[in-house]
């Protein structure tokens, strides 16, 4: 016998003797062999004095029992779990599930790749294959590549449409026929006619009877499936205009072949159906494999139509489309995570507290009580308006034609808004419910108060409540004679990507955002002034913020959201609304870091730049804590050389009782500076 | 109002118009179910929102019962009161949504002191039209409009087919169902569950399931009067 390599025995022990080193596990043994070394299932059974059905059977008692185990990559893994939940679920002939992130190509392009791989796997000589159109199709089409299959055609499964753009019926169909050296049997005729009398003539056309014979043959058809949403291929394609769609699909969620589906599956009938030329749904259902390849969250509501209608028996899709049907059916999550991933899942030990402690008397007197509070505690700076007990205002206001600055929305995050009510800074905030925006009656009296000929803004968050809620009040005004800017903040940068900067909320950065208000307002500027360098403090103001444990609100006093035990939640929104990512707890400079990154790759500082800080505690993170994150901030900030002009530290803005923090930087300019420098004396912050 | 199981059969309507205290009891229906299912909101509110949609809805609708349940106008006037407390006590979207459904609402039954079993049901399209109109959500938004969208047209085709008024309720009830469940399937767009993008996939939107709850208060309103 050869010898072996260090670490494996030199000299083989007599056939049938076990080593000592496997104990007297034959089943270690065997598995270590099989394995480990590589052998085959014969020369085991040769060198265990065996029968190779006994080596078989010890193979697999050992990956029963756990001796061995194979481990599967995580993100194969959750792919493969996900594609046979799918193919179980729905019946399916097949499922194909590939990862929804693929480094540099898009997620249509492997879709496509992927859909191209299960047709080639299909395809046989002879087969009609029916084809229809969209962005995934033609990238379907142009990642194929199998010709030499005989007398194979390819046939358009409806009319043509518009020639805007590159996904065509015509051009999908002609491209996959090439790719698979195939017949391309086009639809004379456009996909959607003007009436059905017309298409009543067209189908008498001998040239598009026989294309629809051929159509009626078909073996398979390849399929992709249009959502709804206003970007979608079936608005794009031209086949449905937003009237249309209102009056007469609006109980369709998806759409395939050209034809409409509702939530069920059920066909949803308008006035297209009569002037469609191609397959209809039923005509559809009679095709022996049916493959649709369609991936995107947005279509998810669309693909599970499809797939509950029975349209489809072959899926290709990718893992968060298909986890999104399958949580959308009902399957938990856990079921399709990785053995290994489980424990993960927090798991709350028997007897655990699910209440929250909390000092407060009745629930719903919780808000109005603790404002009386706050207005004993400042009743030098501020106090309620009379019969609007939720209205603050600062007191001693001058009598001069000044902009009247009026923040506000839901309680909860004390000091915000009271706090920052007083000279130099808001003349008024009003408050609602805990989280709930006020309602337009108390900001209507706010806005009152505080007119003095010079007009009112309006400032607060970017929340739907609150839009709509100020919105009313500011109609109000506007019948009362009173002129009213609003300015909705928007500040928190992950709650919207950066194209889509308006639908971003307004969180901690407000703070920095309502000092710019008070002082350019009490320099006297104009309306149109003042809101004009609040919109510039808005689009310079940047916050992200991360959270340790959840709030809890006084009315349920349970968690709002759950968060394991080793888990933190990045981008969390500042009324406990979960965040966008979770990950495991990582450590203060870690956490800094990653919010400070964030930041700076939006705000692109130059070295030389100034900025103000804010580590804001979300309601339960101590002092200590901020500090040291402060420090890490400004460790990084030096580094980068920017300066910093001021620092604010504590619980400036918070969420309850939530454990976290929320950095902010104001990319500060010459006149953002001098109006942060103004003085101001409100309760929460004073500049002297 | 007259008691007894309704039967499936056809229902010889017991009365043919709804006055001030059959308002007020819709109100009293409504009221009690929002506080037995305030939890049940409110869980659903946490894992995709804030939390606050059961006791919003519950605090809302018990201010509007203590509002106007010594009332005694005409169910216009009672639509009017009951939005402009729901929305002082509301705020929140909530709040100027259903107050504009609510107005809608006055606005279908005018100045008369009644409203006809038979001009019940379009109470429904009253209400979805009011909340089009002031949230702007779209159909598969994830909002409570996709319970309510698809529950006004079951109305108003039931209507065409010629139904009888329960019945229009009943299609009613069950496309608000469907259309509700169907919001597992959403990616949510608006609100503050719009952050979560596709985490917000697979549950169902709180303010679905609450309008359910409240066309259910109706239709069941319209079966005991007919039973």
């Amino acid at each position: 016998m050869a010898p072996r390599v260090a670490g494996k025995p030199a000299i083989r022990a007599e056939s049938g003797v076990m080593p000592l080193r496997y104990g007297d596990d034959p089943l270690l043994w065997a598995a270590w062999l099989y394995y480990e070394e590589g052998m085959t299932q014969s020369d085991i059974a040769q060198e265990m004095g065996l029968s190779r059905a006994s080596v078989n059977a010890y193979l697999q008692d050992a990956r029963t029992r756990g001796i061995v185990s194979i481990e599967i990559e995580q993100d194969r893994f959750r792919s493969l779990s996900i594609a046979r939940a799918l193919k179980d679920h729905f019946g399916l002939q097949d499922c194909l599930v590939i990862p929804s992130d693929g480094g540099e190509r898009s997620l249509i392009e492997r879709l496509g790749a992927a859909g191209a791989q299960v047709l080639t796997r299909f395809a046989r000589p002879g087969d009609t294959i029916a084809v229809t159109w969209g962005r995934t199709m033609l990238a379907l089409a142009e990642a194929l590549d199998h010709p030499g299959l005989a007398d194979v055609r390819i046939v358009q499964a409806t009319g043509g449409t518009t020639g805007k753009i590159p996904w065509t019926p015509e051009a999908c169909a002609s491209r996959m026929a090439e790719a698979l050296g195939a017949r391309c049997v086009p639809l004379s005729a456009p996909a959607i006619v003007s009436s059905a009398a017309v298409r009543e003539v067209l189908l008498a056309e001998s040239v598009l009877t026989e294309q629809l014979g051929v159509l009626a043959e078909a073996d398979r058809i390849i399929l992709g499936i249009s959502s709804l949403r206003p970007e979608s291929t079936i608005h794009t394609s031209g086949f449905l205009d937003g009237q249309t769609q209102h009056t007469w699909y609006q109980d369709a969620v998806g759409c395939l072949i050209g034809r409409f589906i509702s939530s069920r599956g059920a066909p949803v009938i308008g006035p297209l159906n009569e002037r469609t030329i191609g397959l209809d749904l039923e005509a559809l259902k009679k095709i022996p494999q049916r493959i649709a390849v369609a991936g995107g969250i947005d279509k998810v509501a669309a693909i599970l139509a499809a797939l509950r209608g029975g349209y489809v028996n072959v899926l290709v899709t990718d893992t968060s489309t298909g986890r999104g049907i399958l949580t959308a059916e009902g399957y938990s999550d856990t079921s399709l995570r990785p053995p290994g991933d489980r424990q993960a899942v927090p798991l709350r030990p028997i007897g655990a507290r699910t209440r929250i402690k909390k000092l407060i008397n009745a629930p719903q007197d919780a808000v109005d009580e603790s404002l009386k509070g706050a207005l004993a505690a400042h009743e030098r700076l501020i106090e309620s308006l009379e019969g609007s007990p939720r209205v603050v205002v600062a007191r001693g206001r001058r009598e001069v034609a000044k902009v009247g600055i009026v923040i506000g929305g839901g309680s909860g995050h004390d000091p915000g808004f009271w706090g920052y009510v007083g000279q130099g800074l808001a003349d008024a905030a009003v408050v609602g419910n805990i989280f709930a925006a006020p309602p337009p009656g108390p900001i209507m009296e706010a806005t009152k108060a505080v007119s003095a000929g010079a007009g009112v803004l309006y400032l607060y968050g970017n929340f739907s409540g609150d839009v709509m809620n100020f919105d009313m009040a500011a109609e109000m005004a506007e019948s009362a004679g009173i002129e009213v800017r609003s300015v909705v903040t928007t500040d928190d940068i992950a709650s919207s990507p950066a194209e889509s900067r308006a639908a971003r909320r307004g969180v901690a950065g407000n703070v920095f955002i309502f000092k710019i208000a008070g002082a350019a307002a009490a320099r006297l500027l104009p309306l149109a002034e003042v809101e004009a360098l609040t919109r510039r403090a808005n689009a310079r103001t940047y916050t992200m913020g991360l959270a340790l444990e959840p709030s809890s609100l006084p009315e349920t006093r349970r968690p709002s959201f759950e968060l394991g035990p080793d888990d933190m939640e990045i981008g969390v929104g500042v009324h406990g609304e979960p965040g966008i990512l979770r990950q495991p707890l990582a450590s203060a400079d870690q956490s800094a870091d990653l919010l400070l990154d964030r930041i700076l790759a939006e705000m692109r500082p130059e070295p030389g730049d100034r900025v103000a800080v804010l580590v804001n505690s979300l309601g339960s993170t101590p002092a200590m804590e901020l500090y040291i994150i402060l420090r890490r901030i400004r460790q990084r900030l030096k580094a980068h050389q920017i300066e910093v002009h001021l620092s604010l530290v504590g619980p400036y803005y918070t969420s309850l009782d939530m454990a976290g923090v929320s950095l902010t930087l104001m990319h500060l300019d010459k006149d953002l500076t001098a109006l942060l420098d103004h003085p101001c004396a409100a309760p929460a912050l004073v500049v002297t | 109002m007259a008691g007894g199981l309704a039967t499936d059969g056809r229902m010889e309507p017991a009365i043919d118009a709804l006055g001030p205290a059959q308002i007020i009891t819709l109100f009293r229906i409504i009221s009690e179910r929002m506080m037995a299912a305030r939890d049940e909101l409110g869980m659903l509110d946490g894992v995709i929102g804030d939390a606050d949609h059961g006791s919003s809805m519950a605090a809302g609708f018990s201010a509007v019962l203590r509002a106007v349940s010594q009332a005694d106008g005409p169910p216009g006037e009672i639509f009017t009161s009951a939005a402009h407390e729901f929305l002082g006590a509301v705020g929140a979207t909530t709040g100027p949504l259903y107050a504009s459904a609510l107005l809608r609402a006055a606005k279908l039954c005018g100045d008369s002191p009644q409203i006809t079993v038979a001009d019940f049901p379009l109470l429904i399209p009253a209400f979805a039209e009011g909340i089009t109109e002031r949230g702007k959500a779209r159909p598969g938004d994830k909002t409570m409009m996709d319970a309510w969208a698809p529950a006004a047209r079951a109305v108003l085709s039931a209507r065409e087919r010629g139904e009888d008024p329960l019945s229009q309720m009943r299609a009613a009830l069950e496309a608000a169902r469907e259309g509700a469940a169907s919001t597992r399937a959403m990616v949510a767009s608006r609100g503050r569950a719009a952050r979560l993008g596709e985490r917000s996939l697979g549950h169902t939107d709180p303010g679905a399931v609450s309008a359910v709850i409240l066309i259910e208060a109706m239709h069941d309103l319209l079966a005991r009067g007919l039973a």
